[in-house]
């Protein structure tokens, strides 16, 4: 393929973007990456097709390297470029360093060993401590702190040993990206020293020598987490940010005095940075100060009362996130309140956009009080929000959907507990006025829902808001009664709504769905909508009949066979009778009436597969008792949407059929076997965590040189029984070091089939090794081991290597690893040793001390091939010791 | 606190899929956190096909809302604050920030630093607020100049570059994206001088400050619902003044019978505010110990023009007072209006129309009517009549309007239906604005602005007054109620 044109970049680019995977997979990551690195350094292309070039890398590394190796390589050779590049403004600077910021954190490159990050955190350092004054400069050194920032957010404590570099920075640029940069590592740094305990390796590095910054020496990896913190987080809150199990950290006076100014200095610049860095950079400081004990929040305050009057969403949210951290020892409940007014008052802010405000009232619900009452985490009205407060955030017709619905929920919340309980706070009196402005809401909600071609939000609407109101309206039956009542009457208005009321009675819980239920079974076998909805009807009463009276049904359904219709129809009726079944209401004549209606439908529907299942139904309900019936009928799911009941009610049946993908529930483990003669023998030992039965282990030798493993069968294992032992005779075909695959199929006391895939098992070299056949009785004079040994060549190999093993530890190796196969020897420096490698090659190994500085190992082998392996081998030997 | 990704889609009614992805940019480096954090709970970001449909299918901008849908259409799927799970390969992407505005869905997708098997609350996710900020950057973008698709083209291929300035790795560094070339970017911040003004001015120096007030109001003419009306206003400026930091303060007055000014929301450059400015809050009940002013606002100003402030204020009457009736009559509507404009308002509009349409009706067959002032239009396919008042009321400062309407309700169907306006429930919604006015009687002038830089600066102000959502319900029949004295 030759050169592209700019052209042929921005389609190949185009093409990239919109289906990352199937471009690569069609185009060749490899392929393409090499063609995009070797591009950069191209004369013919432009800078901006460059730029657009190094943009795709920004934002497509994991695609165009998947392998950690080769993305190291990309950033070398991005790093290369660089250096190229002239002295004079170059767009491509800034753009380089991004990517190969991006390529290095995101395709896991950047690790302690890895030449290109410690070049690249060289490269960054250097360019962000650039004191050039030209716009391009700064512009460079900004990209350098964004991308120092960067890597250290993905693996925090990283730049912990560049601390006091970077805050000498900060002290002279003092530009926004290095107080970002500063403020980052600063947390980060402590919170890895908070981590660590009194044992940590070192106080602040360079923090209180500040105008001395050091130039970074070897990089220091000690305070650099694994990767981004570990995800055990406390619910609710995020990162596993410093709350640190060995409490809050603990600083010398002159670190903490340090620490303080250096933390007052940026509060006191923070003005000068943009709304989302102040933001940011308020947040980050906030944990800075939880982290070390005896750190005063006080500091914060001047900046908090510049934030409070602010119209920014993240300025509030920051201010939040100190309040939730800091709690009375920042706010006291006078701030609270004020803080508290503020968001109210933001909260119902005609001028700020509608997203803003609604952020503003979830903030209210979750607002981080000093004191709070309810349980953490849920949504709640704060104490100090009384409802006077709230009088600007009542929930009105004329609102947008999504404003209507916030509102009427915080309504709710405010006054649910009122409303039930005997008029606490002030709203006592105010009880009936409440209900009857909900009420009125509701109701022009079910009028609006209920205009013959009403668009679906406006009916979504109103069954959110009813759902919403349910919660409060659960102690007033009377209030509850008009809810039903009202929504009856919107059935019986518009019967095509009957999914929503499904989806209502199955949300709403016990306390509507009861009430409602029968008032839309009164609805929907007085058939009102006429033919059209009877489909609708049959879905309702398939929802509610069970648990209604059996007569009203019977009669409707009988009524409606009467109508005939297509499969669908059928399936609806049927299903609908299922319920029935399933119902609670056998007394009576009803059962007598039910019978026969089946046996009709058995014998007049006009699909053969209705025919079948009414028969279906007549049998089962002549024959079982009735919580039989309930449970052949199986447990049922109402899914609205699906086509057909026949496949809703076979699903547990299905599953039971079905083959089910689960996390293997036992574990194997090796156990060290020593076999005399051909096969070799692996030996493994099963343990389940619960019980299980008829298991059936699969085992598959990858690659070529073994033939193929038989499955293993075992009836039962329970848990804490002792552990099943397993032999596996393993026949290789070429004595080589593989990967056995192991997975499991077993059945669950529960009646289920499962399949887990168990992690792989590492069959060494060593596990090979046999002792040599015994001579046979015909042979009279078995060979010696010099015989052997010279039988080896010409055909086979020879090696010689010095081993590392002194004074005893030649003979403790012998016994540990060599004593079956030991043929002659003269403890302790002489051993000769005779391997036997299935299926036809040995090794030999003559190992002689040579005084106090080692072994010297000589090996022969009559099978070239496995001199490698036998090497490797040794010198794993050599380094276990 | 980052994004992992950002989009913007245009909804195209009509077109096959309904909408497109104008652009989209995707953070690796937060996706590998991401993939951390979340842990089991992580969802890949899908490509951008499959997330334009789930969108548009979520926001229901699909034309398919003929079923009902359970991850769309369920009671209990309320989504808060405009953030939506979207459904994406059997699992749920989850927290999507979606913005509509002007034909265009402004999307990103905060990083959640913890595990999202159950919904955390939106408070807790650091995020989410960038978020916010980023896409009202986006939205202002978008909004300034022209819109054309010319100019919404230009716009799109601009983006890749302000977000390689503004936000490189899914951070934001800044939000405002309205800059006049990248020279003035935060990014290029000379030491010691405001990250949000990177620039300095050089010229004439002067400082604009703008009142915009605009008034709501719904009144019922009903002995037992109250009439409710509400005052909210934004002060504009720009400062054009040399030097790095040069201080200005400005101080808005009040006539000794103007209406305090509540829930004050400043610019953030706003360095310092007074205690009393901070606390006067529209849930208080006013009396005559509200603060009054001056309300004193020191900052040092950005380049660019800004909202200085907004607030909101009570004021004792509405600036005109209506009612309205509509009554059924052997099909056709006998319809009354009668406005009056309050003494105490500057009788000098700019215009002043009222819009009075009949909603699930049919086209306008027959009118008949008559005014004592200004004249009427008819506007028969959209059943709306305009009366146009114009630039004054007259000396009696009272008009009105009666007549009789009929419709042809064959034509109904063909026109959207309105879930509100049932029956006699309708409205007259007022559209007025006078110039060089406030309802506040709030004002800047020559002697509110004190810049502490060389030079003496042109001062300019203005001011005006503008209705917002100001409707006057029938009387004879039920409205939706703003219930504003419920708990009182």
């Amino acid at each position: 393929m030759g050169p592209r044109s700019a052209d042929a970049w921005a389609r190949v680019l185009a093409a990239l973007r919109a289906s990352p995977a199937a471009f690569v997979a069609r185009a060749g990551a490899e392929a393409l990456a090499a063609e995009l690195l070797s591009e950069l350094r191209s004369e013919r292309l432009s800078e901006p097709t460059k730029v657009s070039l190094l943009a795709a890398i920004l934002e497509f590394p994991t695609q165009l390297w998947p392998d950690p190796t080769a993305a190291e390589a990309a950033v070398s050779a991005l790093l290369d470029t660089l250096a190229l590049l002239p002295p004079r403004p170059a767009a491509l600077r800034r753009p380089l360093l991004l990517a190969a910021t991006s390529v290095l954190a995101s395709c896991g490159a950047l690790a302690p060993a890895s030449a290109a990050t410690s070049r690249l955190l060289c490269v960054l350092l250097r360019a962000a401590a650039g004191r050039a004054a030209g716009p391009e400069q700064r512009a460079v050194r900004a990209t350098a702190c964004e991308c120092l920032r960067e890597l250290e957010s993905c693996h925090p404590g990283l730049l912990a040993g560049q601390l006091g570099l970077l805050r000498a920075l900060q002290d002279t640029l003092g530009t926004q990206a290095h107080c970002l940069l500063f403020v980052l590592t600063l947390r980060d740094a402590l919170g890895a020293l908070a981590r660590a305990g009194p044992g940590a390796p070192a106080g602040l590095h360079g923090l209180p020598d500040s105008p001395g910054a050091q130039w970074p020496g070897p990089w220091d990896w000690s305070l650099a987490g694994e990767d981004v913190r570990d995800p055990a987080a406390p619910v609710g809150r995020e990162g596993g940010r410093p709350e640190p199990s060995a409490g809050p950290l603990d600083l010398t006076p002159p670190e903490a005095r340090e620490l303080r100014a250096a933390v007052s200095q940026l509060l006191d610049a923070s003005y000068l940075l943009t709304p989302p860095a102040q933001a940011q950079m308020l947040q980050q400081l906030s944990q800075v100060l939880r982290t070390v004990r005896g750190q005063p929040p006080a500091l914060l305050k001047p900046q908090l009362v510049r934030l409070l009057g602010t119209a920014r969403v993240s300025l509030l949210h920051a201010v939040l996130a100190s309040k939730d951290a800091f709690g009375e020892a920042l706010f006291t409940a006078q701030d609270e309140a004020l803080l508290l007014r503020r968001l109210v008052g933001a909260a119902q802010h005609p001028a700020l956009p509608s997203p803003a405000r609604l952020f503003c009232l979830h903030c209210l619900l979750h607002f981080p009080e000093n004191w709070p009452l309810g349980p953490a985490g849920e949504e709640g009205t704060p104490v100090l929000l009384t409802p006077s407060l709230a009088t600007g955030l009542l929930p009105s017709l004329l609102q947008d959907p999504p404003d209507l619905l916030a509102r009427l929920h915080l309504l709710c919340l405010l006054c649910g507990e009122e409303l039930g309980a005997d008029g606490r706070r002030d709203c006592q009196g105010t009880e009936d006025q409440v209900l009857l402005y909900l009420q009125g809401l509701l109701a022009s909600l079910r009028q609006g829902a209920a205009q013959p071609g009403a668009p679906r939000s406006s009916v979504t609407l109103c069954f959110r808001a009813s759902y919403l109101a349910t919660r409060c309206l659960a102690s007033h039956p009377g209030a509850l009664a008009q809810l039903t009542k009202g929504l009856a009457e919107l059935y019986q208005a518009r019967p095509c709504l009957a999914p929503h009321f499904v989806d209502l009675l199955e949300q709403a819980g016990e306390v509507l769905a009861e009430p409602l239920g029968k008032a839309l079974q009164q609805v929907a076998v007085a058939g009102a909508g006429g033919a059209q909805a009877l489909q609708w009807h049959l879905q309702i009463l398939t929802k509610v009949a069970g648990g209604q009276p059996l007569g009203p049904t019977l009669g409707f359904l009988w009524a409606a066979l009467g109508q005939g219709g297509d499969w669908a129809w059928e399936q609806a009726l049927l299903g609908a009778c299922r319920a029935l079944l399933r119902g609670t209401d056998l007394s009576g004549a009803g059962p007598r009436n039910l019978a026969n209606l089946l046996q009709e439908l058995a014998r007049g529907l006009d699909d053969p597969d209705s025919r079948d299942r009414g028969r279906l139904y007549y049998s089962l309900f002549t024959h079982l008792s009735g919580s039989k019936l309930g449970s052949a009928l199986g447990p049922t799911r109402s899914t609205p949407m699906l086509g057909s009941s026949l496949v809703e009610e076979n699903e547990g049946f299905a599953s039971a059929l079905t083959v089910q993908e689960a996390q293997a529930p036992l574990q194997l483990r090796r156990v060290p076997q020593q076999a005399k003669e051909p096969p070799v023998i692996l030996g493994l030992t099963v343990e389940a965590s619960e019980i299980l039965y008829s298991l059936e282990l699969r085992f598959r030798v990858l690659g070529p040189h073994y033939e193929p493993l038989e499955a293993v069968q075992v009836p039962c294992l329970r848990p804490g029984a002792s552990p099943k032992l397993l032999l596996l005779p393993l026949e290789p075909r070429r004595p080589y070091p593989t990967l056995l695959d192991v997975s499991v199929l077993y059945a669950t006391p529960g009646g289920l089939t499962c399949y887990a895939q168990l992690p792989s098992l590492p069959i060494a070299f060593a596990d090979l090794f046999l002792p040599l056949p015994p001579p046979s009785p015909e042979v009279t004079h078995p060979p010696t081991f010099q015989e052997l040994w010279a039988s080896c060549l010409p055909g086979g190999a020879e090696s010689c290597m010095w081993g590392p093993w002194q004074g005893q530890a030649l003979e403790t190796l012998v016994t540990k690893h060599w004593e079956p196969f030991v043929m002659s020897a003269t403890p302790p420096t002489s051993y000769r040793v005779a391997i036997r490698l299935p299926p036809s090659s040995q090794l030999l190994l003559q190992l002689e001390a040579a005084g106090e500085d080692g072994v010297r190992v000589a090996l022969r082998t009559d099978d070239w091939a496995i001199l490698p392996l036998a090497g490797e081998y040794l010198r794993g030997l050599g380094a276990t010791l | 606190m980052a994004q992992r990704a950002i989009w913007l889609v245009s909804h195209e009614p009509g077109t096959p899929h309904g909408g497109t992805v104008r652009f989209s940019r995707r953070y690796p480096t937060v996706e590998k956190r991401a993939k951390t954090f979340n842990g089991s709970s992580y969802v890949p970001l899908p490509e951008d096909d499959p997330f334009c449909k789930a969108l548009l299918f979520e926001l229901r901008l699909l034309d398919d809302d003929k079923d009902f849908v359970e991850s769309r259409d369920g009671c209990s799927r309320i989504s808060k604050a405009s953030v939506y799970g979207l459904p994406i390969g059997g699992k749920e992407l989850w927290p999507v920030l979606a913005l509509q505005k002007n034909g265009l869905i402004y999307v990103s997708v905060p990083l959640v630093e913890q595990t999202l098997s159950a919904h955390p609350p939106l408070i807790s996710i650091s995020g989410i607020s960038q978020a916010f900020d980023l896409l009202f950057g986006l939205i202002d973008f978008f909004d300034s100049g022209p819109r054309t698709e010319a100019d919404l083209s230009t716009k799109v291929s601009q983006l890749p570059d302000l977000l390689l300035h503004i936000c490189p790795f899914g951070t934001l560094l800044d939000s405002n994206f309205l800059l006049d070339n990248f020279s003035n970017l935060s990014i290029y911040q000379a030491p010691k001088q405001p990250a949000w003004k990177a620039g300095t001015y050089k010229g004439k120096p002067q400082v604009a400050v703008s009142i915009t007030e605009k008034v709501k109001s719904m009144q019922y003419d009903k002995r037992e619902v109250a009439d409710m009306w509400q005052v909210y206003g934004t002060i504009t400026c720009k400062c054009d003044l040399e030097g790095v930091m040069p201080n200005v303060t400005i101080s808005l007055n009040l006539p000794t019978n103007g209406s305090p000014l509540q829930d004050i929301l400043v610019h953030p450059c706003v360095t310092s505010l007074d205690s009393a400015v901070l606390t006067s809050s529209s849930v208080d009940i006013m009396d005559d110990s509200a603060f009054s002013g001056p309300y004193k606002f020191p900052f040092t100003p950005p380049l660019e023009s800004f909202h200085l402030c907004y607030y909101t204020s009570q004021v004792p009457v509405p600036p005109i007072l209506g009612f309205y009736q509509l009554k059924e009559e052997d099909s056709q509507l006998k319809i009354t209006v009668h406005l009056k404009l309050h003494e105490s308002v500057k009788n000098c509009f700019e215009y002043c129309e009222a819009h009075i349409p009949f909603y699930n009706r049919g086209p306008i067959t027959h009118l008949e009517y008559k005014v004592s002032f200004g004249q009427v239009e008819v506007l028969r396919e959209k059943s709306l009549l305009i009366w146009i008042i114009g630039q004054k009321f007259p000396k009696s400062l009272e008009i009105n309007l009666s007549g009789t309407v009929n419709f042809n309700t064959m034509g109904h169907q063909k026109q959207p239906v309105d879930t509100i306006c049932i029956g006699g429930t309708t409205y007259v919604k007022l559209y007025f604005r006078i110039p060089d006015y406030t309802l506040t009687g709030c004002y800047a002038d020559q002697h509110s602005v004190q810049v502490f830089a060389s030079g003496k600066p042109k001062i300019t102000t203005c001011r005006e007054l503008i209705s917002s959502d100001y409707y006057i319900w029938n009387s004879k029949a039920p409205a939706p109620v703003a219930y504003r004295s419920l708990f009182l």
